[in-house]
């Protein structure tokens, strides 16, 4: 069932990601949101000891950003440097896994942020069990994401990007989301309870 | 400040405490405000920044998300505080990015200027910004804008209130100052009043009372000891008053005699400058008139300064073409010598005052003889040399006419007597030898001639000694012109009893010396001749059987008037020119053996000496000879 709307809502909204100069210009938002998140998340000590260590956004699957984050790539986040890794399809990982090549899989959960791009979307599952523990913001740009296990996911609202958060995702990801990031949240759920913020800060 | 100097001293006293008062409590009220002024602004701009700040903070996630709504939501928060009338936020490249707006139209509320940090005020508005900071950067900027005029209103409110109570105050003022200014102005008040009495009654004995220790206290101590001395200088005054009115008179008096005086020098000096322009025009009216050439030269610089009309005549010269010249053009070249000519230099220095001969040239060259006599005098500190030129052309010429006249006349005097002389000598030779040749006929032929022979011969020799006197005494005529003889000082007295004794007279006639001769200088010889020759006459002439003759001077007019009187016949009337020409006898020849030359004699020689002779008779009783001799002798021309 909420598989089923995910692809819908995915379904929904992939032409317009794909949409050449528009969704460059989205992802170019989405990608300053990202470095954003960064701002209004907290991570536990043990993931953010080494502040020497650049915060690192890893970007699973086909990669709609293009080359979004050149305007944004030196800026630092919390004094540090932020830097993006790409990695193929979780598939392909897997198979490297098989392979023994357990590093890029390391590397995945080393991630501070993961996106996981809408290719993956029948791999979620797994790359969401995969990094859950591992303290790790997942964002993602799909139907039914949230309800996956993923922390934020991505909405288009009346042509703005806007997102919705899964705060019972957060606290299991050990992550701490700043208020003011909740108050801007179009939705928020909270373990299996879904709770319509959007609905009292829409139209004020 | 004429109003303040007019008004009395209780007014003054009113005004000043009254206007102190209000000064001080104007300033208190001012610095209240401006005081009052400053908090309220800092503290509106301290409350309007809490707020920007916290609307910083809180919308920077809606900002970096891009959530408007969310931004909104923060800014409605702005709606517990009634003064922000817009607040703003707006994105890093100034964009607005979501508003809040209480009551007013929206483009009137926004600032004209965005600040990235601070406040300003604006149009009675506050503007407050505040950056929105996110990790260090810059995203965006509030703004609050904030109306200041409840602010207004209150401070307003304020201002009257201090108004209010600076009126309440002034008033209170007022009344204490009016109540309490009589403490200084009273015991003044009072003290001018006594000076006013004083000044008007001129009653000095009055005194004023003194009400206080301070310096009016002092001041009436002080008036009174015035009044006082006032007092005894008024008495003192009174005195020299009465002392002055006698001075003022003495004064006066001489005052007007000075000025009589003065009076009197003032005439005398327009009289003298009177006489003065008189004078000058007698000057001036001679000059122009003078017959004579008058020239006035500088005696410095020997250049012509004035001339009359004569001077003009004389070198046939415009008055023009003189003056400014040197007066070297006067004078003929060889008369000059260098700067000066020599008849110039001569009256400015050794001849001065002389008059000295010279010659001037006229405009055509022709010479004249003049005559210079010039006078140095000082005229306005500068000497001048005036000269008076004498044309003596003519005069010259006669002069040298004469003179070769009288050499011509001299000349021919000369060879006349010269002449009368050698022919009356050279005649007596052969008379002399006619007259032997007669006695000696008479002599010889004495027997054989008869007597009219005799008798004619005896005529003969008659008519020689007749020829022989004649002779004789035309030598003795010009011989008194040319006898050379010095003269002595004769006493006649003595002379005239010489000549009576030579000429020794008949016994009938008398000859008498009625008064005493005087003595005079003179030629013995020729004035004895007179007196021989008159004496001889009178006696020759004699009629009478006793001839009486007398001889007297008297001293008339400068003269020694002699008279020889006798008592002979007389001359008639009509001979009394006659006698005294040459060779005029009045008798025939036979009857007086006469030449007829004595007379003539004596009138040569008395005219020679300056005198006159004439006669005065009475035929038949006889006649007087006057002749006169000056009692100072001229001398005799040779």
């Amino acid at each position: 069932m909420i598989i089923l709307a995910s692809v819908l809502l995915v379904a929904a909204i992939a032409p317009k990601a794909g949409a050449g100069a528009t969704s460059s210009q989205e992802y170019q938002v989405k990608a300053a949101f990202l470095y954003n998140f960064l701002q209004f998340i907290g991570w536990p000590e043990d993931k953010s000891a080494d502040n020497n260590q650049p915060l690192t956004i890893g970007i699973v699957g086909k990669d709609p950003f293009g080359d979004a984050f050149e305007p944004i790539k030196d800026k630092k986040v919390k004094d540090r440097n932020v830097i993006t890794k790409h990695f193929e399809s979780f598939e392909e990982l897997k198979k490297s896994a098989e392979e023994g090549k357990t590093r890029k899989v390391e590397m995945l959960t080393k991630c501070h942020l993961l996106f996981i791009c809408s290719s993956e979307q029948k791999n979620l599952k797994e790359i969401l069990n995969l990094v859950k523990d591992q303290n790790v913001l997942t964002v993602g740009e799909m139907e039914g994401f949230l309800e996956a296990g993923g922390i934020i996911n991505f909405l288009v609202v009346e042509n703005k990007i806007r997102f919705e958060i899964n705060t019972s995702a957060a606290e299991q990801a050990k992550l701490e989301i700043r208020s003011q990031l909740l108050r801007l949240a179009k939705r928020i759920v909270e373990g299996d309870k879904k709770t319509e913020s959007s609905e009292k800060a829409g139209n004020d | 400040m004429p109003i303040l100097r007019n008004i009395t001293i209780k007014y003054k006293l009113i005004l000043i405490i009254m206007l102190a008062c209000i000064t001080g409590l104007m300033l208190a009220g001012a610095a209240f405000i401006s005081w009052e002024w400053n908090t309220f602004r800092s503290n509106i701009v301290r409350n309007v920044s809490t707020q920007a700040e916290m609307i910083a903070e809180n919308c920077k996630a809606a900002l970096a998300f891009q959530d408007a709504e969310d931004a909104k939501v923060t800014l409605n928060a702005l709606h517990v505080e009634p003064s922000i009338i817009f607040g703003g936020i707006y994105t890093k490249d100034n964009k607005l990015f979501a508003t809040y707006y209480r009551g007013y139209a929206e483009t009137e509320t926004h600032p004209d200027t965005l600040l990235d940090k601070g406040f300003n005020f604006d149009k009675g508005f506050l503007n407050v910004f505040e950056p929105i900071v996110l990790d260090g950067e810059v995203i965006g900027t509030v703004c609050l804008r904030s109306d200041l005029s409840p602010m207004y209103a209150m401070l307003k409110r304020n201002a009257s209130v201090i108004i209010a109570v600076l009126f309440f105050s002034s008033f209170i003022a007022f009344l204490m100052s009016s109540l309490l200014q009589n403490v200084i102005s009273g015991p003044i008040l009072s003290l001018a009043k006594v000076a006013k009495a004083v000044s008007e009654k001129k009653d000095y004995s009055t005194r004023a009372v003194r009400q206080s220790n301070d310096e009016v206290g002092l001041l009436i101590n002080s008036f009174n000891e015035m009044l006082e001395q006032i007092q005894q200088r008024d008495a003192e005054l009174v005195d020299a008053k009465e002392k002055l009115e006698v001075r003022v008179e003495e004064r006066t008096a001489e005052l007007t005699t000075t000025n009589g005086q003065l009076t009197q020098e003032i005439t005398e000096r327009k009289n003298a400058e009177d006489q003065l322009r008189r004078a000058e025009e007698k000057y001036r009216t001679q000059f122009e008139g003078a017959l004579d050439a008058i020239i006035v030269a500088d005696a410095e610089t020997g250049i012509i300064i004035d001339c009359n009309p004569a001077a003009t005549r004389l070198v046939d010269r415009e008055k023009s073409e003189l003056i400014g010249k040197s007066h070297t053009i006067l004078h003929p070249s060889e008369r000059v010598k260098g700067e000066f000519s020599d008849t110039f230099s001569l009256h400015i220095t050794e001849k001065r005052g002389q008059t000295l001969e010279t010659q001037v040239i006229t405009k055509t060259g022709k010479l004249r003889d003049v005559a210079i006599k010039a006078t140095l005098l000082e005229f306005r500190g500068r000497k001048i040399l005036q000269g008076i030129f004498r044309d003596i052309t003519e005069n010259k010429k006669a002069e040298l006419r004469q003179v070769h006249l009288l050499e011509q006349l001299e000349k021919t005097n000369q060879e006349l007597k010269d002449f009368a002389y050698i022919v009356s000598h050279d005649l007596k030779a052969p008379l002399r030898g006619i007259k032997t040749i007669s006695e000696w006929i008479t002599a010889d032929y004495s027997d054989k001639l008869d007597e009219a022979g005799k008798e004619q011969l005896k005529l003969l020799a008659s008519r020689v000694d007749r020829m022989h006197n004649l002779i004789d005494g035309i030598l003795q005529y010009s011989r008194a012109g040319r006898v050379d003889e010095e003269k002595t000082v004769v006493d006649l007295n003595k002379t005239i009893i010489d000549i009576i004794d030579l000429i020794a007279p008949p016994e009938n006639i008398k000859i008498t010396v009625e008064n005493e001769l005087p003595t005079i200088e003179c030629e013995k010889t020729r004035i004895s001749q007179v007196l021989q020759n008159l004496l001889t006459n009178a006696i020759k002439y004699m009629d009478k059987p006793k001839g009486l003759i007398k001889i007297g001077c008297v001293e008339e007019n400068g003269f020694w008037k002699f008279n020889v009187t006798d008592n002979g016949p007389g001359i008639e009337e009509k001979h009394f020119e006659k006698i005294f020409q040459l060779f005029q006898t009045l008798t025939p020849r036979d009857e007086f053996e006469s030449t007829g030359i004595g007379l003539s004699i004596i009138k040569k020689i008395v005219e020679m000496y300056g005198g006159k002779i004439w006669v005065t008779s009475k035929v038949g009783d006889g006649c007087t000879f006057f002749f006169t001799l000056p009692t100072v002798p001229i001398a005799v021309d040779k």
